[in-house]
């Protein structure tokens, strides 16, 4: 019973989480994919523009700094696009997932204009990738977006 | 100007339904999990939040400012706070009174909260026993349609309170013409 606790505990615990990688190169790595993410949607080219925004998330750090600024870039490559569906059809399945999380941290927000677009991307997501999609992104509490 | 902006808010109530519908039907997976601390109980563990492994991520969706749901998740029992659209203060008073009268009376509702979560109007507390004896798409069906009737009660009422208002002015008001 004792082990079992502390099993339990040493899962969970923030502070025996490895990083490995420190905030300052994620937050590097954002600027540098921000510029491409700025490239890409003057072409444009919506779908290349989103990929990148949503590759290589920083999901395995603590650091809320390196998380917000990867969800302004996400949000600036979906409120710059006009064609939702065709954005969708044009994306890598594997993405979805970490997608779902950033519209529900979209829909979070509160704000009219994001919530409404979050709103129609999240049923038209829900379409394409299934139920499994949003199951993924409730139960993962330690991949956080 | 009013029509416009009437069609716009029923333009984002179907997505918003429809978002709720989804992630309810994702987060009702529940089954029995008796109490880990305490022999012989069980807990609907999403109250309590003892154990953070029994727990799912708490999920936010916001129509706009004034309308949100929050649906928290845990491996035995879900929890859905809503907190309802009020334009002014009579909305807010109908509001109050409005849910307070259904929360009372939690116990025929079953799924029914009798206090809501800090900071929304009403909460429904879905128990694996409540999957257990009810249909799980009608449990969810419970609850949208709720949503969606709950915003038409209200502005009924508001609409009979002006009118009822209106009617005994009138009537006052005539003995002084």
């Amino acid at each position: 019973m004792a082990d079992d606790e502390d099993n339990a505990s040493s899962v969970l615990d923030a502070d025996t989480f490895i990083e490995t990688e420190s905030p300052e190169v994620i937050i590097a790595r954002i600027e540098g994919k921000s510029r491409q993410v700025e490239r890409l949607l003057r072409i444009p080219q919506y779908a290349e523009a989103l990929e990148t925004a949503l590759m290589d998330a920083p999901t395995q750090t603590r650091d809320e700094r390196c998380k917000s600024a990867n969800w302004i870039l996400v949000h600036r490559v979906l409120m710059a696009t006009k064609d939702v569906d065709g954005l969708l059809m044009g994306l890598n399945p594997e993405l979805h997932d970490i997608l779902m999380k950033y519209l529900y941290r979209g829909l979070a927000t509160g704000d009219r204009i994001t919530c409404d677009l979050c709103l129609r991307l999240h049923e038209r997501l829900f379409d394409m990738a299934g139920i499994g999609c949003i199951m993924r992104a409730i139960s993962d509490t330690q991949n956080l977006v | 100007m009013t029509i416009r902006f009437v069609f716009l808010q029923a333009n984002t109530l179907r997505p918003y339904l429809t978002c709720i519908r989804n992630t309810l039907t994702a987060a009702m997976c529940l089954q029995n999990f008796p109490c880990q601390e305490v022999e012989r109980h069980n807990k609907p563990e999403v109250e309590f939040k003892t154990s953070k492994e029994l727990l799912l991520n708490p999920i936010l969706i916001c129509r706009n400012e004034a309308e949100k749901c929050l649906i928290e998740s845990s491996i035995n029992s879900l929890r859905i706070s809503i907190k309802v659209k009020q334009a002014d203060e009579l909305e807010n008073i109908l509001a109050k009174k409005f849910l307070r009268f259904l929360s009372m009376r939690a116990e025929s509702f079953q799924v029914l909260r009798r206090k809501p979560v800090q900071g929304y109007d009403i909460s429904f507390l879905i128990t694996n026993f409540h999957c257990e004896e009810m249909f799980k798409h009608k449990l969810i069906d419970f609850v949208v349609a709720f949503m969606e009737d709950i915003d038409k009660e209200i502005s009924e009422l508001k609409l009979s309170v002006n009118t009822r208002g209106r009617l005994v002015a009138t009537e006052f008001l005539r003995q002084f013409t």
